[in-house]
């Protein structure tokens, strides 16, 4: 049994290289991401730091570990998607194979273990590749984490020897997983199926696949209802899963909806090489749904990641404008004291210290700890440049208010806050201002309560209103000597592009990669959907077709149902986006969205383009032999 | 019933379809074949010969009747049973040879052996392609063999089990007259050695050489002939598709 599976990874190697493939860069990605989560995880503070210092090297950390459990999520998602998706389509590709089998006398059980056999056998092979590629990953995602300044310097993933354990059982599982299903079914072919090729085989759609499929669009639909009353930080991920839904959704449903998304394109009028296209792309629908199902993760899942993270930037931006009410910012290494508010032409000034704390929510066993921001500020001068703060001045020594990035608390309930080595004990939440898309800090404090001593070295910006009708000029420079003055328009600015800068690298940590190996997926289903049809390619040349219009009509096709898939990928970026508007209307009273025009071109004209290169590779590969000799030759 | 009746149909019948278009395309057929006998199956288009062999071989369900092979009526048992049945007691031959594509022609000899679980020895499968003439050729991939060869390699594969019935759907159908000829000769020899051959065919010289033609026409048997030649099995086929 084993000879007749090395048989056939002779005869259709590239059915099985690309399995091989997938399953080793799906591998080497988790592996990569595991590994420097772990050692992001078991990193802490150099000795001798401040204790201010450890906990903010602490909170850094604690993103850190939460960026990279989003990027292993991504990659196991990914992997998962795409490796059981490939490893299916391959056993797809050899149905009539199979049958023939059976027709020799091979029951169902020896189909399915000899399809589980080759499954271990190239998930093995995969991992075992996978090990030494994710160490070379690990390489790049530790620099990239370092050029985006998510870590602190000197961080270094470690290896672990265990890491080979759990990346071969990954693939294997991975590997085994993919092809049980499609097993099962490919083993319940009729042995009569070997003798033509209608029937069953032509029943795509299980009813697994239906029921999964429309769960998860449920699913999707459910979320876009629910962000408008997640709360901004519940809402933007509840925005951000709805493409991962819908992108699965989609995918499963792809057999019945990709043949008909690609009878919008007007394929036809390129005449007689359009027709041919259209006609088999129709025909198998299993090679269109697992052509499509790769570019419609890409697409779905970096658009939607892409769109809701400017979107919501930018919303973080309007809703900064639309909250402040100064004329200049002063930002300063210290908290200025009283001297800013004591200077002439200035109406009133708030100070604003931003310091790590560690914030307990719940209480008893339910207690939890974790890394959190207070903002010290002078409960009366904050309400007046944040006029929409709401009432405040229950905010004294002894209480906290919940900030705008408060998360899991609200008036009512008691928090334990420490400061550095500062334990203020439970204080009572008498407030709250609204909560911000943009995040900040998650609880305001009263200025005072953390010693000056301890705030050495913690820089602060102050919002500075003036009085109406007093020169600018005159002011700004008694200013200066307290620290960088600018006007309140260039500082939102300026912090605006810092939180860009942020969310773009938090895309590319998380979407880079794994963007890359889903456009590897892309790249190897056109080769196997290409790749497994000489024959199918030498009847329509014996039927008068040239080598090269061959071609032609099998690019055309491998375009269209690229285009197709590219559109439902569309619609599935389009779900997070709806549900982005959902999420800033609730939240920020206004609709803002922000599509990433350039990238979504981007990967538009890309995934054509490496879909029409790819295809064209392949088919030229597969023509290359005689039609008449293929066509001799049966199976 | 004669004792050494190999294979027997006893009222077997099959639709296809529902209502107003469904196809009977077997309809009550009783017919038994005997041991060492090669039975030729004609009819017109449609007349149901391939599905008599298909219910015959138990690779098609019966909606009535029962499929005696042997003491085994076939039509009662499960999947794995019949698979079984295919690697032990039944050959095939088809039209499209239905070599695997990846496997030489010695490996495609000993598939049903190795699906058996058994471990062929080099030889019974040499012997198997000797005897179809293509000793020299078992390293060669069916791509590499021409339409005649990889028929023949299709018979060594169907022989190699020493199969109680061998069933033959048009295997002259897409070969050349000299390959078909081979073809047929092989055919003859096994016969004469005592193996029991099931054919379908619209080809009047492959099926003068069976020793017996049974015509079908709408799912039933409507003649017999035996020991006739080319001429007078051509004339009744003309007569039925009239």
């Amino acid at each position: 049994m084993l000879r007749l599976s090395w048989a056939g990874f002779r005869e259709r190697w590239t059915l099985f290289a690309g399995a091989v493939l997938t399953v080793c860069l799906g591998v080497a990605l988790v592996q990569s991401s595991l590994l420097l989560l772990v050692s992001a995880a078991a990193t802490s503070a150099p000795a001798g730091a401040t204790a201010l210092a450890r906990m903010r090297f602490d909170a850094s950390t604690e993103a850190a570990v939460a960026l990279l459990g989003v990027t292993l999520g991504f990659a196991a998602l990914l992997a998962v998607f795409i490796i059981s998706s490939t490893f299916a389509f391959t056993v797809e590709q050899r149905r009539r194979e199979l049958a023939l089998l059976r027709l020799v006398g091979g029951a169902r059980r020896q189909i399915r273990r000899l399809l589980l056999a080759e499954a271990t056998l190239l998930g093995v092979v995969g991992s075992a590749l996978g090990v030494p590629v994710g160490v070379a990953l690990m390489a790049v995602q530790t620099w990239l984490l370092h050029r985006l300044g998510f870590v602190p310097d000197g961080f270094s993933g470690r290896w672990h020897l265990w890491i080979v354990a759990v990346s071969v059982g990954t693939g294997v599982a991975l590997a085994v997983a993919g092809v049980s299903l499609a097993a099962r079914r490919a083993a319940r072919v009729r042995p009569l199926e070997a003798l033509r090729e209608t029937g069953e085989a032509t029943r795509v759609m299980t009813t697994v696949r239906w029921v999964t499929g429309l769960l998860f669009l449920a699913g999707a639909i459910t979320l876009i209802g629910l962000s408008p009353v997640g709360g901004a930080v519940g809402g933007q991920a509840m925005a951000m899963n709805v493409s991962v839904c819908a992108a699965i959704a989609l995918t499963l449903l792809g057999p019945s909806l990709v043949p008909a998304v690609a009878r919008l394109i007007p394929v036809r009028a390129a005449g007689v090489l359009g027709e041919l296209a259209a006609a088999s792309l129709r025909d198998d629908r299993r090679r269109t749904a697992s052509t499509a199902a790769p570019v419609i993760v890409l697409v779905g899942l970096l658009l939607g990641q892409a769109t809701a993270s400017s979107s919501f930037t930018a919303a973080g931006r309007e809703e900064q404008q639309r909250w402040i009410s100064a004329d200049l910012v002063i930002d300063a290494p210290q908290a200025p004291g009283a001297q800013i508010a004591a200077t002439p032409g200035v109406a009133g000034a708030s100070t604003e210290v931003e310091v790590p704390i560690a914030l307990t929510t719940g209480s008893g066993d339910l207690a939890y700890t974790r890394s959190a921001t207070a903002l010290l500020v002078d409960p009366v001068s904050y309400g007046r440049t944040h006029p929409g703060a709401g009432d405040l001045t229950a905010l004294r020594q002894g209480a906290v208010a919940a900030g705008p990035g408060a998360d899991g608390f609200s008036p009512g309930d008691t928090v334990g806050v420490r400061v550095g080595d500062r334990d203020l004990g439970p204080l009572p939440v008498v407030a709250a201002v609204p909560q911000a898309i943009g995040g900040g800090a998650t609880v305001l404090l009263p200025a005072g309560v953390v010693p000056e001593d301890q705030l050495a070295g913690v820089p602060s910006h102050t919002f500075v209103q003036l009085v109406s009708g007093v020169p600018r000029q005159q002011v700004v420079a008694a200013l200066t000597g307290v620290g960088t003055v600018s006007e309140l328009d260039a500082w939102l600015e300026r912090d605006s592009v810092a939180r860009t800068a942020t969310s773009t690298g938090v895309l590319i940590m998380v979407m880079g990669l794994g963007g890359l190996y889903a456009l590897i997926g892309v790249i190897n289903s056109v080769v196997v959907a290409g790749a497994t049809r000489p024959r199918e390619f030498a009847a329509v040349r014996v039927t008068g077709f040239t080598r090269g219009q061959a071609v032609r009509a099998a690019v055309l096709e491998a375009i269209v149902v690229a285009v197709a898939g590219l559109l439902l990928g569309l619609l599935a970026a389009a779900g997070t986006l709806v549900g982005v508007m959902a999420t800033t209307a609730a939240v920020a009273g206004t609709v803002t969205v922000d599509v990433p025009w350039l990238l979504v071109s981007a990967v538009v004209a890309g995934t054509v383009l490496v879909t029409g290169v790819t295809s064209t590779v392949a088919t030229w590969a597969a023509t290359r032999e005689h039609p008449v000799a293929l066509l001799g030759a049966r199976e | 019933m004669q004792s050494d009746t190999v294979i027997a149909l006893e009222g077997v019948s099959r639709t296809y379809g529902a209502g107003p278009t469904a196809v009977r395309a077997a309809d009550g057929i009783d017919i038994g074949f005997r041991r060492g006998s090669w039975t030729a199956v004609m009819g017109p288009s449609g007349s149901g010969k391939s599905t008599l062999l298909h219910c015959a071989a138990g690779l098609e369900r019966v909606d009535a009747g029962r499929v005696m092979l042997g003491d085994t009526d076939i039509t009662t048992l499960d999947d794995d049973a019949l698979s079984e049945l295919r690697r032990t007691r039944i050959g095939f031959v088809f039209q499209s040879f239905n070599l695997v594509g990846a496997l030489t022609a010695e490996q495609n000899v000993a598939l049903p052996l190795r699906l058996a679980g058994r471990r062929p020895p080099r030889d019974e499968v040499r012997n198997a392609l000797a005897a179809v003439g293509l000793g020299e050729r078992a390293g060669h991939r069916p791509r590499e063999l021409s339409g005649g060869q990889q028929q023949r390699v299709a018979i060594a594969r169907a022989m190699v089990t020493r199969p109680e019935v061998l069933f033959a759907d048009e295997p002259t159908g897409a070969l050349d007259t000299s390959a078909a000829r081979d073809v047929l000769r092989l055919l003859r020899t096994s016969a004469d050695n005592g193996q029991t051959i099931v054919m379908v065919t619209h080809d009047p010289a492959a099926a003068a050489r069976a020793d017996a033609v049974v015509f079908l026409r709408d799912g039933r048997i409507v003649d017999r002939l035996a020991g006739a030649d080319v001429r007078a099995v051509a004339d009744r086929l003309v007569a039925l598709e009239a």
